[in-house]
């Protein structure tokens, strides 16, 4: 049981990936983006090799429909395979294979996919949707943490009529760099959706403090003596 | 502001990655930095993450560890204020402490492995870290780098300008020969980031073989949440 969203940015180009599930570290799954080339993100009964492969086919100019019939005719357990892929031209494809656990599926939008399995029903997907469609001018990654959260609040994950917790989750978003821009994880926590969103809000305060150091560390000013000033200006 | 370890295993050929530090989501630095077959690296202090593709992409083309690290000191005008470690897949380890990084800091190169880090209690943390990671040399690597990280937090870790700052964020990264992370656990912001990265780990581990076989087999696969519930029983067993 997982859902996720996968998306470009249109405006900017960045590529992302918001995803959350009741197993732990989803986020471990940092080979599923790749700056200027897309993402592929797979779940359900996923093979960890299927993401790289994706990609690398991507980058050799392969599109994802192509890829999509490739994976089927060298997977004899295709049908329990889900994921979504997309690519720098804003191509999107997702499958959902029927033996994927409880409800599940996916719905593809112009720059976006998202997905799931052992969900409450469709409404889930349909609130990762509308979270993401909410802002359509803000930043990816408060886009991504929006659709997560429309998941969480429309029923999120179910299995045996009983709803499931989401135990870790993650935001990844890439822009032009090998580098990823933001790259926030929850791997194990109760309520873990709300978590990633204070630490998504924690590390956008840092993110220029961070960037600067890091490219002018001359100038750089101790970690400690900036995070008091932001608890001043808190306070 | 941080501590860290890289380090590749002797027996499997592994690389692997401890690091704790006060900056929040640290385990993001650690995006690139290993590659399979071909080596660990790090650039720290004030971190060049960019450093990490160039590093591993050096190593992977067949330069050595001692090559590699000089090209990315020659590339990098502020050199002096970078921490720069590399392990190759020749065992060899390799370490740069920029002069201008905040004291205590510098780094402790071992047998495969290089311990280094920056505003810290002083050396005494590096050499604790050593002992830690090789008090049992067939724990494994993960458990290897956790008791490195454990053994620095204990000895002193990060101290600043106005004394002790605590570890706000860890991670722990392990691969093997594929083409993805066998490992790859984070804590981005919590008040005992190594401990609750210890605790993670800990419900964490017995379930990768679990992932793993149920995607080869998903025809037979319990689900998850049965495999969840059969662990907290087996692990309630254990501790009664």
């Amino acid at each position: 049981m997982t859902y996720s969203i996968i998306a470009r940015c249109p405006r900017t180009g960045r590529f992302g990936v918001g995803s959350t599930t009741f197993s732990m570290a989803c986020g471990r799954r940092n080979e599923s983006v790749r700056p200027n080339v897309g993402v592929s993100k797979s779940q359900a009964f996923y093979l960890r090799y299927v993401d790289p492969l994706a990609l690398n086919m991507l980058a050799q100019g392969y599109t994802p429909q192509h890829i999509v019939r490739m994976l089927a005719a060298d997977d004899p357990d295709f049908d329990y395979r889900q994921f979504g892929i997309i690519d720098r031209e804003n191509n999107v494809v997702a499958h959902t294979g029927p033996g994927c656990n409880g409800w599940a599926g996916h719905t593809v939008g112009p720059y976006y996919a998202a997905y799931g399995n052992g969900l409450a029903g469709p409404q889930t997907v349909a609130g990762i949707i509308s979270g993401f469609l909410k802002q359509p001018d803000a930043p990816l990654e408060d886009r991504l943490m929006l659709a997560l959260e429309g998941g969480r609040d429309a029923g999120g994950q179910m299995s045996k009529g009983i709803p499931r917790p989401e135990r870790s989750a993650w935001i990844r978003v890439v822009d032009r760099l090998d580098f990823p821009e933001v790259d926030v994880r929850v791997d194990l926590h109760d309520k873990t959706v709300a978590e990633l969103h204070r630490i998504l809000e924690e590390f956008k305060r840092y993110r220029d403090y961070y960037a600067a150091r890091d490219a002018n560390p001359q100038a750089a000013m101790p970690e400690e003596e900036f995070v008091a000033g932001l608890n001043a200006r808190a306070a | 502001m941080t501590f860290s370890i890289i380090a590749r295993c002797p027996r499997n050929g592994q690389f692997g990655i401890g690091i704790a530090s006060y900056s929040i989501a640290i385990g993001r630095y650690c995006d690139g930095a290993v590659r399979a077959n071909t080596g660990v690296t790090l650039t720290l202090g004030n971190p060049l993450p960019r450093n990490n593709y160039l590093a591993i992409k050096l190593l992977a083309q067949g330069r050595t560890a001692g090559q590699a690290l000089n090209e990315l000191i020659a590339n990098d005008a502020d050199n002096a204020f970078r921490q720069i470690a590399l392990v190759d897949r020749e065992n060899t380890a390799v370490a740069h402490t920029g002069a201008n990084l905040r004291k205590w800091a510098g780094h402790r190169v071992g047998n495969g492995y290089v311990i280094f880090g920056d505003t810290l209690a002083g050396q005494s943390v590096l050499d604790a870290m050593a002992a830690g990671f090789e008090k049992a040399p067939d724990a494994g690597l993960d458990e290897q780098l956790l008791a490195a990280l454990e053994a620095g937090r204990n000895a002193g870790g990060i101290v600043g300008g106005k004394g002790r700052l605590p570890e706000r964020s860890a991670a722990m990264v392990l691969w093997g020969n594929r083409t993805y992370n066998e490992v790859d656990l984070r804590v981005d912001l919590h008040e005992r980031a190594i401990e609750e990265l210890r605790r993670i780990y800990v419900d964490y581990k017995p379930s990768i073989a679990y992932y793993e076989q149920r995607a080869r087999s998903p025809r037979n696969a319990i689900p998850a949440m049965e495999f969840a519930d059969m662990l907290k029983k087996q692990q309630a067993k254990e501790t009664t």
